[in-house]
């Protein structure tokens, strides 16, 4: 099977604390974070929902999915988007125009517009350190150790081994993208 | 070298999270810092960051830093100053500290240091100073630190009881069956050293519980959650221990191993039955009943089998084991009356008082938060007798990493013929300034501490203490509201400018490394220290700089830190020596008066305390009926600063923008207040105004604003404008009075102009 460089994002483990976005801002020089973290279900970041005391507040850290079938690279008219053979959807910034048809066709609403420089951004899975053999640099700073990275192609890998063991959820499965992430979701509290 | 050439230089992030101390790879181009990230560690489970750490380049680059030393040109506290040398500003210190120490004698100053961190050389240089000048040690644990020490050193007789009850996190045992977080939030405040484990834990299958007044993001973590009403967790804790004690459910062979359980008290008393009074040679031996010759016997008497509960009379003294007083102080908190006061449902104390009960392993994880109450030495000793009465106190040592042994001695006590400094806790600062008791202090030096904005009561620290202060000197790296104050300032060096003696994370030590020289004039606090040590004749205790102190402290001969030299710890952290595992284990000695864990202190019974008694908090409100401050406020930690560093930088503040109210939308509601409305927040002390965020994440009655914002950051007031410095004096006479943020009554309204 040929490699496929992905995420595992563990829900369970992830305390909202967003490194991840200090992280990949401090890393890429984005105009944002080209990861950031949701509060599921609230208006206000880092609030439950329900009633005090029976509450809950899980946290999803939102990013570029590296979709098998990426819209993004389908619409893109400079070609500027591309999958890599071995996983991950780059965004090439010197043939990006800025005509934001990507942003668009995204339904993970992780292509960001810097008006700056006029030109989309999204997280291209740290290629400058991947190529390196080195990680992301989100995983090596994850306060909750909640990202793994690795081949999800690859059954000795520890994310595949994960995926095969673990309840895994993907985002938006429906549109047919195939995303390269996975979500680990929380753990229902199991009381007394 | 080339100036483009990247080299790497392994530092640690001191920032005063203390015990993370992140080990860290400092990318330094030509003489500039352009990257840090996590360095790697023996244990990858110790390779981390956090996004305070991520953004400290911002704190050494930040545009507002001290950048030379100043003296003061206007008013106190207006904020005008004016740029002069370091030997000027030195010189005026050293002429100002001379000529208050003639009129009041040395102890008149003050050296009044923020919490080192995991620092050591450049609290070490301060104390030093104070010590040959037998100047005045001002202590920080104060600061809202020590009310976990009160209680601890009663119960256990130990400064810090982290190790006792929650030590095994950081040595990989088999994970517990439930870990009980209590009054704590360490998925913010310590996210690595501590939440790490945690995690790990009930990845295994560990049951984990959180008792907290908010839902914090360690409670959205837990299996199970009590929202606690603030200052009420000894209710709690006694109401636990009464089903455990109904049940039978008490570890009875390690109380009487491990604890004073089992001794005799006597009613008439108070105090415990010693072997004079039975007529033993060991006169002064704690006495037991022997349940086998059905009468009285010292402690240690051979053959006896020493009943744990149970009255007695012994020479015509009514007595009762320490245990059976316990049980009889539990008995009057069943389920239904301590849910009456903590607001925690009585079918959940009871449900968890007996998985606690029953469970072969409890972990107990607490920090700073509940002992912030007037009574919350109390509290922790309740939480750590339920610890102890089911067996989960570690009490016996089998091998393994043993604790850090630094020498200390020569900062302590620099000079051993002379007398070294005087003490004051950081609340007997307060008298001591305002009205000289027990002796006058006149100027006061402040490093790393922010103290107008940290310490309880800002107004009586602006409007009487400061006023009464001849000579204010800050060292700091911004002006923050309390550097306004001083008469000289000066620019302290960022920590990638300096080096330091790391002894954390345990098991392991580290060398912060200087990766840059200091930017502008700042100085490191021990070259600070050095200059005026000179000035003051004591120049040559200050030889060789931070290196030179830090081999100082290197140098314990201990055991624990043999061969442990700064040179092999510029490679990486190094662990501290390990004992191999022995055969048998053996009790760790308590160091309480008895050498056992303690559940009846004798020494407190004057005071009402013998036990870990539930006493109503100072001012938060247990109900809200018809008070004029019904609300509870309670400061909890932000994952964007530490205490108030970090809280001028852009990164963190995009992220987390200014401070808010958490009030629950039932308490919201009836004020007719809505998300993101100005409100005032306010008691008889002051107002405070900010915005409004109506959430569930706090109980009903309750309000909390994240401590650590600056006061100029609130549109008036600041969080402790709000608190109280009222001086617990059972905690003075056992150790150090603490403040106590999180025991404030106020109220909010809709904010009105003017």
């Amino acid at each position: 099977m040929k490699k496929r460089l992905g995420l595992i994002i563990d829900q369970e483990r992830c305390i909202g604390c967003e490194a991840c976005t200090v992280a990949c801002k401090i890393e890429n020089q984005g105009a944002k974070g080209w990861i950031r973290v949701k509060t599921l279900n609230v208006a206000q970041k880092d609030t439950p929902e329900g009633r005090f005391p029976d509450l809950k507040m899980h946290f999803l850290p939102q990013l570029c999915q590296h979709c098998e079938q990426p819209p993004c690279a389908e619409v893109c008219p400079m070609e500027a988007l591309i999958k890599r053979e071995d996983g991950p959807v780059t965004l090439d910034k010197e043939k990006c125009d800025g005509c934001q048809t990507c942003l668009d066709a995204c339904p993970y609403d992780a292509i960001i517009f810097n008006s700056e420089t006029d030109k989309a951004e999204k997280c291209n899975l740290c290629r400058h350190r991947i190529n390196q053999g080195l990680e992301p640099f989100c995983v090596i700073c994850c306060e909750g150790q909640a990202i793994y990275f690795g081949d999800v192609n690859d059954s000795n890998s520890r994310v595949a081994k994960i995926i095969a063991a673990r309840e895994t959820l993907q985002l938006h499965p429906v549109e047919g993208t195939g995303p390269g992430v996975y979500y680990c979701p929380p753990k229902t509290p199991r009381g007394l | 070298m080339a100036n483009n050439e990247t080299r790497l230089i392994r530092t640690v992030c001191p920032a005063h999270c203390g015990i993370d101390a992140c080990g860290i790879l400092a990318h330094v181009k030509g003489d500039r810092v352009v990257k840090v990230e996590p360095a790697d560690f023996p244990n990858p489970k110790y390779r981390r960051i956090c996004l305070r750490g991520l953004s400290s380049l911002e704190i050494t680059y930040h545009p507002d830093r001290l950048k030379y030393p100043m003296k003061r040109v206007g008013k106190r506290g207006e904020g005008k100053f004016e740029r002069i040398s370091w030997d000027e500003a030195l010189d005026t210190i050293a002429d100002k500290f001379i000529d208050i120490a003639s009129q009041y004698g040395w102890p008149a100053i003050g050296w009044t240091l923020g919490g080192p961190g995991a620092g050591t050389t450049k609290f070490g240089a301060y104390l030093r100073l104070a010590s040959l000048t037998q100047s005045t040690r001002v202590s920080a644990w104060g600061y809202g630190d020590s009310g976990l020490p009160c209680g601890s050193r009663v119960l256990f007789g130990t400064h810090i009881p982290y190790g006792l009850l929650f030590g095994s996190l950081f040595t990989d045992p088999p994970p517990p069956d439930i870990l009980v977080v209590w009054g704590s939030n360490p998925a913010e405040a310590q996210p690595l050293n501590v939440m790490r484990p945690i995690m790990d834990a009930k990845e295994k299958g560990t049951l984990l519980v959180v008792i907290d007044p908010r839902f914090t993001v360690t409670a959205s973590k837990s299996d199970v959650y009590l929202g606690v009403k603030p200052g009420t967790d000894t209710a709690l804790a006694l109401a636990m221990m009464n089903v455990i004690f109904q049940k039978s459910l008490q570890n009875d062979a390690y109380i009487l191993r491990h604890t004073n359980g089992p001794y005799l008290v006597r009613i008439d008393t108070g105090k415990f039955l010693r072997g004079k009074d039975i007529g033993a040679q060991e006169e002064n031996e704690y006495v037991v009943w022997d349940s086998v010759s059905n009468s009285p016997r010292t402690r240690n008497a051979a053959e006896s089998v020493p009943g744990l509960s149970g009255a007695y009379t012994v020479e015509g003294v009514e007595c009762k084991t320490a245990l059976q007083l316990l049980k009889e102080l539990t008995e009057e908190y069943p389920p239904e009356r301590a849910s009456e006061i903590t607001g925690v449902s009585a079918d959940i104390i009871s449900k968890l008082a007996e998985r606690v009960g029953k469970a072969k392993t409890v972990t107990f994880v607490t920090n700073m938060g509940f002992t912030r109450t007037y009574h919350g030495d109390i509290s922790f000793r309740a939480m750590g007798t339920l610890a102890a009465v089911t067996g989960n106190v570690t009490a016996t040592f089998k091998g393994g990493h043993l604790p850090a042994v630094l020498n200390w001695k020569p900062f302590l006590h620099a000079n051993p013929d002379k007398p070294s400094y005087a003490r004051l806790g950081i609340l007997q600062l307060y008298d001591a300034v305002i009205s000289g008791k027990p002796f006058p202090v006149k100027a006061v030096w402040f490093s790393f501490i922010n103290f107008l904005n940290q310490c309880a009561n800002s107004g009586k620290i602006k409007n009487e203490m400061f006023p009464n202060l001849d000579f204010i000197v800050a060292a700091d790296l911004f002006m923050t509201p309390t550097a306004r104050f001083a008469d000289i300032l000066l620019p302290a060096a960022s920590y990638l400018e300096f080096s330091d003696f790391i002894p954390f994370p345990y098991p392991y030590v580290q060398l912060q490394q200087k990766a840059i020289e200091p930017l502008y004039e700042a100085r490191s606090d021990v070259d600070i220290a050095a200059g005026l040590a000179e000035r003051l004749g004591y120049g040559e205790y200050f030889q060789g700089g931070e290196d030179a102190f830090i081999d100082i402290i290197l140098d314990s001969k201990d055991s624990s830190i043999e061969g442990i030299t700064r040179e092999k710890l510029k490679q990486g952290p190094m662990a501290l020596n390990s004992l191999p595992e022995m055969e048998q284990e053996f009790d760790i000695p308590f160091s309480t008066p008895s050498g056992k864990i303690e559940l009846y202190s004798e020494n407190l019974y004057e005071d009402g305390q013998a036990l870990p008694v539930y006493l109503e908090p100072l001012e938060a409100p247990v109900s809200t009926a018809k008070k004029k401050y019904p609300l509870a406020f309670i400061q909890g930690h932000s994952r964007f600063r530490t205490h108030s560093m970090f809280a001028d930088i852009d990164a963190l503040l995009e992220m987390n923008p200014e401070p808010v109210v958490e009030i629950n939308p039932q308490d919201a509601a009836n004020r007719n207040i809505g998300d993101d409305d100005l409100v005032t927040v306010y008691n008889e002390r002051a107002r405070t105004t900010l915005k409004a965020r109506v959430t569930e994440g706090v109980r009903p009655g309750v309000i909390n604003i994240n401590q650590g914002w600056w006061i100029d950051q609130f549109k008036e007031g600041s969080v402790n404008h709000l608190t109280h410095d009222v001086i617990n004096p059972v905690q003075e006479k056992i150790y150090e009075p603490n403040m106590h943020m999180n025991d404030v009554a106020v109220e909010v309204i809709r904010y009105k102009e003017g």
